[in-house]
């Protein structure tokens, strides 16, 4: 009896506690896999003695369901910022308290402004990760299939139809994300990669697609790291930080397959992962000090060393292994960068028209 | 001469099947001893990924997540489609029977898609007009797992109780014994095995369920098979093969356990029988 | 009576209702409402909010209105893909359940004809698979199936092909995926049938002259429909909404409507599609569904005469 007398006083005692600290030392965090470095959490903790839930996603569009379906109790998320954009319009995310994130003025200044094409006034995002939607090169097969005078640096490697049909026997894999495809192959034909065109999506775009389907293996956006680092694949339209990280594991593995990434000169569609925090996240206090200390130089250099992606912090470029600040790839030259063009946030109504043709085309109908 | 033939015929389709069966998981074994991370290459014996699959906080807590909720889920689905079983088969008939022998079955033939969206949608509902459950987590996956096993318990059982010759049950009760009492030493022991295999099966149900536990999760109630689902990006990994393997070994032992003991049972009863007749 | 009698007596009614009433609440709330909520998606609007789609019912001005919306439905006609979806998805289901029987038949048969205490273990080592992780078998198989894969590297070590043959992301991938993984649904039911066929009825048929395969056509097959049916029917509808296996094995042109559903629901974020389509596929499945339980109540009738 005594025992449970004091069960019940230390159990209002820290009751007491949590209410008057007015927040529990716990952060939920929704990011995508392989996406943080290996300390990174583990230093948060130990900086701040919150305890962090972290779990891990592998497309837009199942963090999407779930912010959409509300009350997801993960009080940090990490979409795509084209995904941002609509997300903002549905209402989900709370605005940033600026006051609570000291280090805000670390970000890049120029991206900021880009980015208020998706969320205006940059009200309830900041920048984590950015990187270019390009090609992924199997070196080796690719130039026994093409000889010398490949293609290397044109995204006819996937949308010639003739050529796409000398690499269909080692693999062509295409990212399963329309709203990158579509941009990228209408900047390909030389139209305007933000056009909303139904009539130019179900004509020149599709025809395009159509054509070099039947050389298609799948559609994906993951899987062809592995199959590219395997050698299963020998081109596929994919991420920068991805097909690097296939690079790297190809490397380790000594299995004598030589990937390389490729911005194509015709241009290459620009993505920025963003952090938010959901309007009905239980820690908001918790996930400021989280955002502010991603915003870190150190922190952020440490991030960029792991994942192989540019972060949004110019003053962590100088504590990046040199390997990757000088990897064009990674870091465009200002002349690739003229070339590059950020993906468009599409209306409801070209939403739809826009995944209808694209599930039509993988099935090949 | 023919039966010969037929017998070996028997035998060849067994083994084919088998074969079939088991190539895949002779391969994970095989593949989890591998030293090489490539699944194709054979680099030499090495028994390090166990080492690491132990190390692995994300899988290990993973591990955990989905054998607690398998377990819950499984026992809590024993209980209630064994109340379900009961009614169907001992009831006689009560309002709403046909809805209810409908709802039964229903969830054994509905599309896991569906299951998850639905259940989805209700909690959602919920919390918007209830405000129960608050979040997504462990709960409503275990709630979601709960409701597609119990239909599985209630096949099982209640097809064992209508084996059931209720001649048994009526002796005993007129040599005395109340309704608890018949229960308990009667129609329990008997109707066992049946639960044991609907918890088994609800086990490893709630163990392998992909699509509807990626519905209804929320902050850290990652399941076993969301890890692996989403370790497709990077390969399966060798520990994966290790953790099967270990998995594999558990299951099959315990499988052999309940096969020597169910045996060596039957084995006592037909010696008890025989020696009873012989007297 | 007592008051003793009485209480005892209304627990034993209170009792009785319980057994009844807990898994009927439990069905009702939590697999009853639940679809309700989707057919009642199914006839609303999607729209960029939280949640994705609009209320059917609205009161503006007084004015209670419930608008039913058959967009979805018709929108679901009208798009072909849908249409082809569904029908592929049952040839699908239909040849795997096929391939199923053909296989899983003859095993039941031969485990069924083993000696009683042997019969045991087989059943078990039909079953033993189903308790590993099924995800981590899918993924066996592509690694068995892909084009460097086990079966390609044997056959050209072999020298019987020169070229690896593709089979992952094939149709054929997805036959043995959906195969593999639904045997033992297949096997069990008719094992279950086939272990109380009378063994007599054969022997008097071969004492009269019958040959082994006459009798098995003319007698065996004929008593074991109720299985076959019921195996069947475990396979082919699950399959018709299988989502992993396509996924993972099938290639992009493999339709089927478990995938369709999944991205109309995820990708095109189109909530009240996507019910609709779930509406339609169980619509499709009614008949399978009671074929299935008309055939388990004649079982059970069957059972219950015998006693």
């Amino acid at each position: 009896m005594k025992a449970i007398k004091k069960l019940a006083l230390a159990t209002a005692c820290a009751v007491a506690t949590t209410g008057a600290m007015a927040e529990e030392k716990v952060l939920n965090v929704y990011n995508w896999s392989d996406y943080i470095a290996e300390d990174t959490l583990a230093n948060f903790e130990a900086e701040t003695g919150i305890k962090v839930v972290y779990d891990v996603f592998d497309s837009n569009d199942v963090l999407e369901a779930k912010l959409l379906s509300g009350k997801t109790g993960y009080d940090v998320v990490v979409p795509s910022a084209t995904f941002l954009a609509r997300q903002i319009q549905a209402g989900v995310f709370q605005p940033l308290d600026r006051s609570k994130l000291p280090q805000y003025e670390n970000l890049d200044a120029p991206m900021m402004e880009k980015l208020t094409s998706h969320d205006p006034d940059n009200a309830y995002s900041i920048p984590y990760l950015w990187g270019t939607t390009g090609i992924g090169i199997n070196v080796g097969q690719v130039t026994e299939r093409l000889g010398e005078d490949m293609p290397a640096d044109s995204w006819d490697l996937v949308f010639n139809p003739e050529i796409a049909a000398k690499l269909a026997d080692c693999g062509i894999t295409m990212l399963d994300a329309w709203d990158e495809v579509v941009p990228t192959v209408l900047n390909y034909l030389g139209e305007d990669p933000k056009s909303t065109d139904t009539a130019l999506l179900n004509g020149k775009v599709k025809d395009t697609l159509s054509a070099v389907r039947p050389h298609i293996r799948y559609f994906h956006s993951s899987q062809y790291i592995n199959d590219l680092a395997n050698g299963d694949v020998c081109v596929t339209v994919g991420w920068s930080g991805d097909i690097l990280q296939a690079m790297d594991r190809a490397d380790e593995a000594e299995n004598g397959v030589e990937v390389s990434y490729v911005i194509p000169k015709e241009g290459a569609g620009l993505w920025f992962d963003m952090l938010a925090i959901p309007k009905d996240a239980s820690h908001p206090e918790n996930a400021h000090k989280f955002l502010d200390f991603l915003m870190r130089k150190d922190v952020m250099a440490g991030i960029s060393n792991y994942v192989w992606y540019p972060n949004a912090i110019p003053g962590s470029k100088e504590m990046i292994d040199e390997e990757i600040t000088s990897d064009p790839s990674i870091y465009p030259t200002p002349e690739v960068e003229k070339n590059l063009f950020t993906f468009p946030v599409y209306a409801p109504k070209f939403d739809r028209a826009g995944s209808r043709m694209w599930t039509a085309l993988k099935s090949g109908k | 001469m023919s039966t010969n033939k037929t017998n070996k015929l028997s035998w060849a389709i067994l083994l084919g099947g088998f074969a079939f069966l088991y190539l895949p998981i002779f391969i994970l074994i095989v593949y989890s001893f591998n030293e090489s991370r490539l699944v194709t290459v054979w680099a030499g014996f090495s028994t390090k990924w166990y080492g690491e699959l132990f190390e692995d906080e994300q899988m290990m807590s993973a591990v955990w997540m989905s054998l607690k909720i398998a377990f819950l889920s499984a026992s809590a689905a024993v209980a209630l489609g064994t109340l379900a079983a009961i009614a169907l088969v001992r009831s006689g008939a009560f309002k709403g029977k046909t809805l209810f022998t409908g709802m039964i079955t229903a969830p054994l033939v509905m599309p896991e898609v569906i299951t998850g969206l639905s259940l989805l949608l209700l909690f959602v509902t919920m919390s918007q007009v209830l405000g129960w459950p608050e979040g997504r987590g462990s709960l409503t996956i275990w709630i979601a797992h709960t409701t597609f096993n119990m239909a599985y318990v209630a096949v099982v059982v209640s097809a064992r109780l209508r084996e059931l010759d209720r001649r048994l049950e009526e002796a005993a009760m007129d040599l005395g014994a109340n309704k608890f009492q018949v229960f308990i030493y009667i129609t329990l022991p008997i109707v066992a095995p049946a639960l044991l295999a609907g918890w088994l099966l609800a086990f490893t149900l709630s163990l392998d369920d992909l699509v509807i536990a990626s519905f209804v999760s929320g902050p850290g109630s990652t399941t076993l098979p969301m890890v692996v689902f989403s370790s497709v990006r990077l390969g399966v990994s060798p520990k994966i093969n290790a953790l099967a393997t270990l998995l594999v070994l558990a299951v099959a032992m315990a499988a052999f356990i309940a096969w020597w003991f169910m045996r060596r049972n039957e084995l006592q009863r037909q010696k008890e029988i025989r020696s009873a007749f012989s007297q | 009576m007592n008051i003793a009698q009485v209480f005892t007596q209304t627990l034993k009614q209170s009792g009785k209702k319980l057994v009844v009433l807990l898994p009927f609440s439990w069905l009702l709330v939590f697999f009853l409402i639940p679809f309700l909520i989707v057919l009642q998606i199914s006839f609303s609007e999607s729209r960029i909010a939280q949640p994705p789609f609009t209320d059917l019912t609205s009161f503006v001005d007084d004015v209670y209105t419930i608008s039913l919306n058959l967009f979805n439905y018709i929108d679901l006609y009208e798009y072909d893909l849908y249409l082809s979806g569904y029908i592929s998805s049952v040839k699908i289901a239909f040849t795997a359940t096929t391939l199923c029987l053909l296989i899983g038949y003859p095993i039941a048969y031969a485990i069924a004809k083993l000696p009683p205490h042997t019969r045991n273990l087989a059943l078990m080592l039909v079953i033993l698979p189903s308790w590993t992780s099924f995800l981590i078998r899918i993924y066996a198989w592509i690694g068995i199936l892909k084009q460097n894969g086990l079966i390609n590297n044997a056959l050209m070590g072999l020298g019987v092909i020169e070229q690896p043959l593709e089979i992952l992301h094939t149709p054929i991938a997805v036959y043995i995926g959906i195969v593999y993984a639904y045997l033992p649904f297949m096997v069990l039911p008719i094992y279950t049938n086939l272990v109380k066929h009378d063994s007599s009825l054969l022997e008097a048929a071969a004492d009269l002259g019958a040959r082994p395969i006459g009798s098995f056509f003319k007698i065996t097959l004929p008593l074991s429909v109720s299985g076959i049916v019921a195996g069947s029917m475990l396979v082919f509808i699950p399959s018709v909404g299988e989502f992993v296996i396509p996924e993972l094995l099938g290639g992009p042109d493999t339709l089927m409507i478990g995938k369709l559903l999944w991205s109309e629901f995820f990708n095109a974020r189109n909530w009240p599609g996507a019910s609709a389509v779930a509406v339609v596929m169980l619509l499709l499945l009614i008949l399978p569904i009671t074929i299935f339980q008309r055939y388990q109540a004649k079982d059970l009738e069957e059972q219950a005469n015998e006693h």
